[in-house]
């Protein structure tokens, strides 16, 4: 317990930067995973294809090694690009594949005749997803959803362990562990801080789904 | 974009062993992930059995087990068993380690990262499981009971070989995050694919192969990051091609005259 208490300050600030660089990685991950989520939907075989290598690629990439091409490998090839973004992009890009897969399958959950409704009322192509399918999908993946932000926070914990410069929970705890040499102590609190953000998160999903439950 | 296609930038790939030297790295990867994946199978059996078990103390005990190293950050575990394990149990593994294996798998951490890798792991595909047997209907076990077969034999004869059956996809998609997620044993200096490339991507050029071209981390780690797309990729194929059989196998078993559709004799 004294470990915690003495080093609250530091836990506190890296439960901060997890949770500011969480957020913003979210909010990449659900722009780009419903704009190539589109792409995947459709009618255009050469946009389906494009969207699909987008999903395979960054799916099937290891967030370590997209962490070390927008960190070091593009500021090595001249681009200014600092810790913050670099995490931010390289955790939002890694997401955005699982909420394409997701958000794909949440279209394909709504049926047919909607989007054909939708088409023989004289909306277009974009106005059909965007106001008749889309808003469907979004409820029955609110679930699904909730899975893949709590693997996000979890994921969140390789960018402190390999960007040295943001210091989220994890870099705090080994940072209490090299002064205090309380291994066991730092991480186990370390562990506690992920497990209230996941809690929050899953807290969260659940009262939206509840929310927006489709009642039939 | 200049930067990137410049063919100078690229010329690492084909000097000297440096393509070797990559390669050899990441078979570590593959090897770790194979024998991570075995063991996992196996604990997150016994933990999903565990936790579907009549006695409470049982059944219990495995639920927190598996709540506990599921919601746990993977490399916070891996990081947390390196930095924990006592001097002894390093030596003892990098004295002992059977000399057949790579140098990476007789390194003094590697049971820290392996052993991260399975607890984690095994907890995910216990979930996995768990559900796989509970999709099954009741009355599966129930019959297999009535028939007189003990727990055992209704696990092992009745319940998952339909169970694991229904599992695949979902246990081939954990097989190729576990795949990815071994990269995660470099940063605690466990020689595979990320920390050689960093190796090669080192200012004096490789070390080991001696070679003098310079390897902008970039593109190695673009390099680097291909190989598991083309390796995973490949996985899922094959997953997709196990389900469509499997869809094909349930269709031919129904399609086939049930009995009150015989015609009359």
């Amino acid at each position: 317990m004294e470990v915690l208490t003495d080093n609250l300050d530091d836990f506190a600030s890296g439960l901060w930067v997890t949770t500011r660089l969480v957020g913003a990685a979210f909010l990449v991950a659900v722009v780009l995973g419903t704009l190539v989520a589109a792409l995947r939907v459709s009618e255009s075989r050469p946009l389906r294809t494009l969207g699909g290598l987008y999903v395979e690629t960054f799916r099937n990439v290891p967030l370590l090694v997209l962490l070390f091409i927008t960190f070091p490998g593009l500021r090595r090839g001249g681009v200014d690009i600092n810790a913050w973004t670099a995490g931010i992009v390289a955790l939002g890009l890694y997401t955005s594949a699982y909420v394409a897969e997701v958000l794909r399958s949440g279209v394909a959950a709504v049926s047919r005749g909607q989007r054909e409704a939708g088409l023989s009322l004289g909306f277009g192509q974009v106005a059909v997803l965007r106001r008749i399918v889309l808003p469907q999908a979004f409820r029955t993946v609110i679930g699904p959803l909730g899975s893949i932000t709590i693997a996000m926070i979890k994921n969140s914990a390789i960018v402190g362990a390999s960007i040295v410069a943001l210091d989220d929970v994890l870099k705090e705890a080994r940072v209490v562990n090299s002064a205090t040499f309380q291994t066991t102590e730092a991480f186990f609190w370390a562990a506690v801080c992920y497990l209230l953000l996941t809690l929050t998160a899953t807290a969260a999903f659940r009262g939206l789904e509840a929310r927006y439950a489709i009642r039939r | 974009m200049g930067y990137l296609l410049d063919p100078g930038n690229w010329e690492w790939v084909v000097t000297d062993n440096n393509l070797r030297f990559l390669l050899e790295a990441f078979l570590i990867n593959l090897e770790i992930a194979v024998i991570a994946m075995a063991l996992a199978l196996a604990l997150g059996l016994v933990l999903a059995l565990g936790a579907i078990a009549r006695p409470a103390p049982i059944r219990l005990a495995a639920k927190a087990w598996v709540d506990v190293f599921r919601n746990v950050p993977l490399i916070l575990l891996i990081l947390y068993l390196a930095l924990s394990q006592p001097q002894s149990v390093r030596e003892f593994w990098s004295d002992n380690a059977p000399g057949f294996l790579p140098d990476a798998l007789r390194s003094e951490f590697i049971l820290a990262g392996i052993g991260g890798l399975v607890l984690y792991n095994s907890a995910v595909l216990a979930e996995v499981f768990r559900a796989g047997i509970l999709s099954l209907a009741r009355g599966q076990r129930e019959a297999a009971a009535a028939l007189g077969l003990s727990y055992l034999q209704q696990m092992r004869h009745v319940v998952l070989p339909q169970g694991l059956r229904r599992m695949v996809p979902a246990t081939v998609s954990q097989l190729i995050t576990l795949n990815k997620d071994t990269t995660l044993v470099s940063i605690i200096a466990i020689q595979e694919v990320v920390r050689s490339g960093r190796v090669l991507a080192g200012t004096a050029g490789n070390p080991f192969t001696g070679s003098e071209v310079a390897a902008p981390i970039l593109h190695v780690m673009i390099f680097v990051g291909l190989l598991f797309v083309i390796a995973n990729y490949a996985l899922s194929r094959l997953s997709r091609r196990l389900e469509t059989r499997e869809s094909r196998r349930i269709a031919t078993v129904r399609s086939a005259p049930r009995v009150s559709e015989a015609p009359p004799a």
